[in-house]
């Protein structure tokens, strides 16, 4: 009697590990590209980055091509943190659509927010009162620092350098307990309203704000002077990842990776909104574009922001918060726009509404992954080592990457 | 059993470790006591000791090696505590604070728990390059632990080329990382195998090179005579005469030792954990095991290459003599003193106590007396220990000289916890670039430096 086999028989997997060791394509390749991406020719060799690797910034995976050590091709898996954002906002009502754009850029939340309340508001055609407004960009840039702060230590830590993540984190934790005591909740704040914000500044939060403020901008230069002389992190970012300013613009790149290549480009100055208009603020830019810049680039706006909050907590008005809304929100048939800039770039929100207290469509343009793309362009070329730091300096989120 | 089955699992997990102790010893000391009482053992000793007479290098052997391998468990442990505590109170973070006293005993239970865990083999691995992998990474450690000298008299072998036999023991495991990595199927693994390949031959080369200038100022390889070269006050050191070549030395052999910030094959944030990456429970910890064991070894050999090794900094006798004085010598022999011997050891404690306590009494007066008593007698005998100890330093020169080698052990592994905590990781390419451009250059102009010094100088 002749034994048959079958591919899902488990004592062929056991008796031979052969069947393991050839590769065996899930699909037939769906384009061109990823059949001679698939064909590994000979001295190649495919490796797996992600979506569980110690240092993918979530749950990114990236096939590399390599050769030695050296890449010479990628090739990008998405979605593997796909909620349908989009479409679960078309389902809830005005007010609720809210809090599920908060965990796309769950660092960042309160920008996450910002954009569809702006865009709810126009549609609404309303306007937020000026304190609320002021109240807006106050905890907004605040939260700026906090992410930015992140990024340092993210980038360090795929370099290699433990502490600079931990010293991160304590100024990253006191902006997040200080929002916390605002908001209450430390990373999903959904504290932006159609019309305003939920509740005025408190105590709480003003003491620790001031504690804050009174030594924020020695906290940051004390980060700097961890890395920025040291001899190892500067030569290992500095002219790595290379994105030239025609690149960056063809690629539709916005935010610090996108000022690192020395177009000065800030939705705050472009495209004002809010009260910025308001304040005096700098857009930092530099020409170089590599990794060293986008790291420095935000070193000086966490500079800028403090100056913002400043000034915010200097010029805030009296005043109510909330604007007098209707409880059950329809607004007309049309369609709004609103884009911001939050801490990894142009992050937008466009919503048309027919006229139900459901958006009919909401759609959701976030920086991060347009960002990413450069990583296509600059890794090949490129040692394994250095994938990490390049794709850090671009600072994704996988939240807003595959919404 | 299942009688035994509630009470063992009411026990702490310190219990499950204390009681099976605690009968194992008592089982111990009723077969010793049977064997004494019958004539076994003594009549063992006796055959053993006439053996022994027939072969000293034979026993020397045996016992310098189960002394190197016992002395690893302790000092892996010590080094991993150490690393864990000094690396959170740089970040700002408590570290380890809950088992035992401030956290002392984490590094046990992380051992425990390693032996807790399943012992994984994946399927497609290369079952006995695998398993024999983390013995031979760890063996090449333990085994360079023989030349290292810890006091006059105190080493597991004074070898002739006992710097040369460190250097190729050392060496050889690059053989075992190269095992883990090729055998686990993995390509991480593999990256990592064949980068600590590159990175340890490379390294290799500078390493030796580094002590060739002191090899020639010392006029040997035995490592004991190096350490005899440098006696005298501590500006004999070779650290003082050789910096180019420590600078060097320090360098590589952090490399050597894959350690921060040269840790690419096990860079976590790159190849997830290199040449360990399928490894679980025991053989893992057998691979951490060997890191920790390494780091005291490197930071060892440094202190007696280049910080005098067993010799204190400053010799007193030396520099007494300087001044044309003389340390009086100590001298106790307490079986001079008779019956006085006696009345010390009945009533020194005594004395000594109350002595203690009254001060302690008259501090605390709302302390009741027996309390005062008892810190009195625990003070006591902190200072018996304490003058036991000095005696010790003073009158033996073995006690001195481990002092002396584990303090500077000690501070250069504190060194390189440091530098882990501070720096990132180089890369590959810079990696190799460093050694073969810049630390091989360097160490030959050291060595011809050195020469011309030698020649012009004598």
């Amino acid at each position: 009697m002749t034994q048959t086999y079958s591919k899902d028989d488990p004592t062929l997997l056991v008796d031979s590990p052969a069947a393991l060791i050839d590769s065996i394509q899930p699909f037939p390749p769906r384009s061109e590209r990823e059949a001679e991406f698939y064909a590994v020719r000979d001295g190649e060799m495919l490796i797996n980055l992600g979506p569980q690797h110690p240092s993918t910034h979530g749950v990114l995976r990236v096939v590399l091509k390599i050769e030695g050590e050296k890449i010479i091709d990628l090739d990008p898996v998405l979605g593997y943190l796909h909620r349908g954002v989009e479409k679960l906002c078309e389902n809830a009502d005005y007010h609720q659509a809210i809090c599920y754009t908060d965990p796309l850029e769950y660092i960042s939340s309160l920008f996450m927010e910002l954009a569809p309340v702006m865009a709810f508001e126009k549609l609404l055609d309303l306007e937020a009162p000026r304190r609320a407004q002021y109240i807006r960009v106050l905890t907004c840039e605040l939260n700026r620092v906090a992410s930015h702060a992140l990024f340092m230590g993210w980038l360090a830590l795929d370099l290699g350098g433990l502490t600079p993540l931990l010293y991160a984190f304590v100024e990253r934790d006191e902006i997040v307990e200080m929002l916390a005591a605002q908001t209450g909740q430390r990373m999903l704040f959904n504290y932006f309203r159609i019309g305003g914000v939920n509740g005025d500044l408190n105590h709480d939060f003003m003491s620790r704000l001031g504690d804050w403020m009174s030594r924020a901008l020695k906290q940051v230069e004390a980060n700097q002077r961890l890395l920025n002389e040291n001899e190892i992190f500067l030569k290992r970012t500095k002219g790595l990842g290379v994105v030239d300013r025609d690149t960056a613009l063809r690629l539709g790149m916005t935010g610090p990776s996108l000022r690192a290549s020395g177009v000065p480009y800030d939705v705050r100055r472009a495209h004002p909104y809010l009260v910025y208009p308001e304040l005096a603020f700098d857009v930092p830019t530099r020409e170089e574009g590599d990794t060293y810049a986008r790291y420095l680039i935000r070193l000086d706006e966490i500079k800028q922001s403090i100056h913002m909050i400043d000034q915010c907590l200097h010029k805030m008005p009296d005043g109510p918060v909330m604007a007098k809304i209707p409880r059950l929100i329809r607004p007309r048939p049309g369609r709004a726009f609103a884009a911001i800039e939050s801490p990894r770039g142009q992050y937008a929100c466009y919503a048309i509404s027919d006229g139900t207290d459901q958006p009919f469509r909401m759609h959701l343009h976030d920086p991060s992954f347009v960002n990413l793309q450069a990583m296509g362009v600059v890794l090949p070329g490129n040692l394994i080592a250095d994938t990490m730091a390049i794709m850090a300096s671009l600072d994704p989120i996988m939240g807003g990457v595959d919404k | 059993m299942t009688v035994m089955a509630r009470p063992w699992r009411r026990l702490t997990p310190t219990g499950r470790i204390a009681v099976p102790l605690l009968v194992l010893l008592v089982l111990l000391g009723l077969l010793g006591f049977l064997g004494l009482v019958t004539g076994i053992i003594p009549g063992l000793v006796d055959f053993v000791l006439r053996l022994a007479g027939a072969n000293p290098g034979i026993v020397r052997f045996i016992v310098a090696a189960v002394a190197v391998l016992l002395l690893s468990i302790p000092i892996a442990f010590i080094n991993g505590y150490a690393e864990l505590k000094v690396i959170a109170l740089m970040q700002s973070r408590i570290g380890p604070n809950r088992v035992g006293p401030f956290g002392t005993l984490q590094a046990v239970f992380h051992g425990f728990k390693m032996l807790a865990k399943e012992d994984f083999t994946p399927l497609g691995a290369d079952r006995p390059a695998f398993t024999l992998a983390p013995v031979v990474v760890f063996l090449t450690v333990v085994l360079s632990f023989l030349v290292i000298p810890f006091a006059p008299g105190l080493y597991g072998a004074d070898l002739n080329v006992g710097l040369l036999y460190f250097f190729a023991v050392g060496g050889l495991s690059v053989v075992g990382l190269l095992m883990a990595g090729w055998s686990s199927f993995n390509k991480y693994s593999l990256l990592g195998g064949l980068r600590s390949a590159a990175q340890i031959v490379s390294y290799e080369i500078p390493l030796t090179l580094s002590v060739v200038g002191l090899v020639m100022l010392a006029g040997t390889m035995s490592l004991n005579g190096i350490v005899e070269a440098q006696g005298g006050q501590f500006w004999h050191w070779y650290v003082f005469q050789q910096p180019l070549g420590f600078a060097i030395f320090f360098i590589a052999v952090s490399a050597e030792a894959n350690r921060t910030p040269f840790d690419l094959t096990e860079a976590d944030s790159e190849i997830v954990a290199g040449y360990m990456t399928e490894y679980s429970g025991m053989r893992f910890g057998f691979f951490y095991f060997a890191e920790y064991v390494s780091l005291f070894i490197i930071s060892a050999l440094t202190a007696v290459l280049f910080l005098g090794g067993w010799h204190a900094p400053v010799d007193i006798h030396a520099l007494a003599s300087f001044f044309g004085l003389t340390v009086p010598a100590l001298s106790i022999d307490p079986g001079s003193l008779g019956v006085g011997l006696l009345l010390l050891i009945t009533l020194g404690p005594l004395i000594g106590t109350l002595l203690l306590t009254v001060p302690v009494a008259l501090w605390r007066t709302d302390w009741s007396i027996w309390r005062a008593l008892l810190v009195g007698f625990l003070l006591f005998n902190v200072a018996v220990g304490a003058l036991i100890t000095i005696y010790a330093y003073v009158a033996s020169e073995v006690v001195a000289g481990v002092f002396w080698v584990m303090a500077k052990t000690f501070t250069l592994v504190f060194v390189f916890i440091w530098i882990r905590t501070t720096l990132p990781r180089v890369r590959v390419d810079q990696l190799m670039a460093f050694a073969w451009k810049w630390l091989l250059p360097a160490a030959l102009l050291n060595i011809f430096v050195t020469a011309a010094a030698i020649v012009v100088l004598s």
